[in-house]
């Protein structure tokens, strides 16, 4: 058998779509959504979030800017529905808004059981009726992961597990797992898992501000407790 | 007379008595014979079957025949139609040999034939091999040659091309014309008549069970059944569903119970069973009856006319807003109303009180486009009481605020009032919490109360 010439092991994705060097990203296949951050959907496989498969998004703590980096991806999917399963806290329906998704676009499920809530996340995936899931999940058994992957293959929806840091440990089917921690500014993104080269140092992307000081003209400046706090805390020390 | 196949294989025949059957199987569960049940199940399957055509009829002998002429087209071709009847009548827990035919009687003859002698689903579409295959079933196998069986098998007339073969005065004069009628029709050379089935103007059926069953999830199969009955009532009359009622019957005598009710209302009218079947099944499970069920009642509350969608050429993403509807009426259905929510927000200062979520089967109020200070993705459900430290409140971490106050000041008229000096604090996590200073208490001096009330995602 001649050797294979040297450009096929180059370029392996002339071959078939879903062939690549484990040194460079993978392309093709899967149908992307853009992340709206340059720098994140550069560091992915396809350029942007895949839809219809699962994505583990492991948080070190509960608000580490997950609604934020995924706030550009569910605004570009409106007026599409947006599921939430098993919120931690009640979403504060002004507070989406401003993050750029109508209050109207969210249907909140919440369950008893973790087996009830599965259950409902892999029927929203079925029916295919909502163009994202967000499904927050502490400890879920491992075929039931994998169900919902399947479950999530058959549709189109941009489905989203949010998980604690801690099942960084637990095997998964999902192509794609990123653990967030939140810094300053932004948010620290880790490659637990992609397709594509092993990345070990966290990428920082900017995350739009909270826009803090909205009515600064309207209001009085930085105010007094602080201040206060902090003096007495320095007579008395 | 019949028998399982699995007392069959232990070599139990037609004729036996009930003493021998016992001898060979001691638990053998023996049932008299109910004419009156087989005749309710058989205009069950009827109705059932009227889901495929408008025009069905029965035939002697336990038989359906339906015309399905106009049907084909629109079932996609009588092998998926044929599958699909069959998977009906297995709904209905009942089994059938289906066999299609260009004549009625033929069809049923074949049919009758083909199940006793355990041939499955004979499909001829032409006529001269239907004639073929007619010639060669034996003379018995027609009902109406059933008396002249002795005299026919002594001339040595043994299947229906013999008899086909016999000079027709003489067989006129010697049996009756009934048999002469019936070879026509089979092979097509004379008119069918039938007598179409009607159906009632509401649809109320019961099925009696044939054991008691103490869970409601086992009676998930009759349940079933009723509703392929109600499909083929509903389609023959052009009606859609959009509350349907099903009783379980308890026991009656000295310890009546009332019936258990499950009301089922839907949101889109349906003529299809198959989101029926899911609604009732996640209420089936969620339910837990007091007493044994005897008897499941299916009744077509409320109907109205059947509307058709229209099918676009090019599909929407995401699907239709029935496909939506339904989604919703599963989850609430398993779920319960409480659980499935959508956002209804109320014009008030306090956020607790304008964060209002309610059940997706209530009308939701929009959302006034007022720009407002920033606000947390996520709200507590009760604000978290903080700690002091070093004079700053303290949450995992010293937290400094980050942002200039907002006061939120309201609900003095209705005994709620919150006075509440509201900041957004960053902790050494570079998380930002919603956090609030609560001003009644601190007008004597003592320490400031601080509450978390919100996480910024």
């Amino acid at each position: 058998m001649p050797p294979p010439s040297l450009d096929i092991i180059d370029s392996p994705q002339s071959i078939h779509s879903s062939l690549w060097r484990a040194s460079q990203l993978a392309r093709g296949g899967a149908r992307c959504l853009d992340t709206g951050f340059a720098a994140l959907s550069a560091e992915l496989p396809g350029h942007g979030w895949p839809t219809g498969a699962l994505i583990d998004l492991l948080l070190r703590q509960p608000g580490a800017g997950e609604l934020r980096l995924l706030g550009p991806a569910l605004k570009a999917l409106a007026p599409r529905r947006i599921a939430l399963v098993q919120t931690p806290h009640a979403p504060q329906a002004i507070g989406w808004r401003q993050l750029g998704v109508d209050a109207t676009r969210l249907l909140s499920v919440r369950a008893a059981t973790s087996a009830d809530a599965a259950w409902a996340a892999e029927q929203i995936l079925k029916s295919d009726s909502c163009a994202v899931l967000l499904f927050w999940q502490r400890n879920l058994r491992k075929e039931s992961v994998r169900r919902l992957h399947l479950a999530a293959q058959g549709g189109n929806t941009l489905f989203v597990m949010l998980r604690p840091l801690s099942c960084a440990q637990d095997a998964s089917p999902a192509p794609l797992r990123l653990s967030l921690t939140a810094a300053a500014g932004g948010v620290d993104i880790g490659f637990v898992k992609r397709r594509g080269p092993q990345r070990d140092t966290p990428l920082f992307v900017s995350l739009p501000s909270l826009n803090l000081l909205h009515h600064a003209s309207v209001d009085r400046r930085t105010p007094a407790p602080v201040a206060a706090g902090s003096v007495l805390s320095e007579l008395v020390g | 007379m019949a028998a399982s196949s699995s007392a069959c294989d232990a070599g139990v025949r037609y004729g036996m008595r009930r003493g021998g059957v016992l001898a060979l199987l001691p638990h053998a569960h023996m049932h008299e014979r109910a004419i009156e049940r087989e005749a309710q199940a058989l205009s069950g399957a009827a109705t059932a079957l009227l889901q495929y055509t408008p025009q069905a009829a029965f035939s002697d002998d336990a038989t359906i025949v339906l015309d399905i002429g106009a049907s084909l087209r629109l079932f996609g071709g009588i092998r998926a139609l044929c599958r699909r009847v069959r998977g009906t009548v297995r709904q209905l827990g009942l089994t059938a040999a289906v066999s299609c035919a260009p004549t009625a009687a033929g069809a049923a003859l074949l049919a009758r034939h083909c199940h006793l002698r355990g041939h499955h689903h004979p499909r001829t579409l032409s006529t001269p091999r239907l004639q073929r295959r007619l010639d060669r079933l034996p003379v018995s196998a027609l009902p109406a040659a059933l008396p002249y069986l002795d005299w026919l098998k002594g001339i040595g007339c043994r299947n229906l091309a013999d008899l086909r073969r016999l000079p027709r005065p003489g067989l006129q004069r010697r049996g009756d014309t009934r048999m002469l009628d019936a070879l026509d029709c089979a092979y097509g050379e004379a008119m069918e008549l039938h007598a179409w089935i009607e159906t009632p103007p509401s649809f109320r059926q019961r099925i009696e069970l044939t054991e008691r069953i103490e869970h409601a999830e086992a009676a998930q199969h009759t349940v079933q059944a009723l509703l392929a009955q109600l499909c083929g009532w509903l389609t023959a009359r052009q009606l859609a569903v959009t509350q349907v009622c099903v009783q379980l019957e308890h026991e009656r005598g000295r310890q009546a119970v009332a019936p258990t009710v499950i009301e089922l209302a839907l949101a889109e009218p349906t003529w299809q069973d198959a989101h029926l079947i899911r609604l009732l099944k996640e209420r089936l499970a969620q339910l837990e009856i007091s007493a044994p069920v005897i008897a499941v009642v299916l009744e077509a509350a409320r109907t109205e006319a059947m509307a058709p969608a229209s099918e676009s050429l090019f599909p929407e993403p995401g699907g239709t807003p029935e496909d939506y509807k339904r989604l919703l009426e599963l989850l609430v259905a398993r779920l319960g109303v409480e659980h499935v929510l959508q956002p209804s927000p109320l014009a008030d200062y306090r956020p607790e009180q304008a964060n209002r979520w309610v059940s997706v089967m209530e009308p939701a109020a929009p959302l006034d486009a007022r720009p407002l200070p920033p606000r947390p993705g996520w709200l507590l459900e009760k604000p978290v009481a903080l700690v002091m430290r070093q004079h700053r409140p303290y949450y995992g971490s010293r937290l400094h605020p980050v942002s200039p106050p907002e006061r939120i000041e309201a609900g003095w008229w209705n005994g709620l009032l919150v006075t509440r000096d509201y900041y957004i604090a960053a902790g050494a996590d570079h998380c930002h919490y919603w956090i609030y200073r609560e001003r009644i208490g601190d007008v004597d001096g003592v320490e400031p109360h601080w509450y978390l009330h919100g996480v910024f995602g």
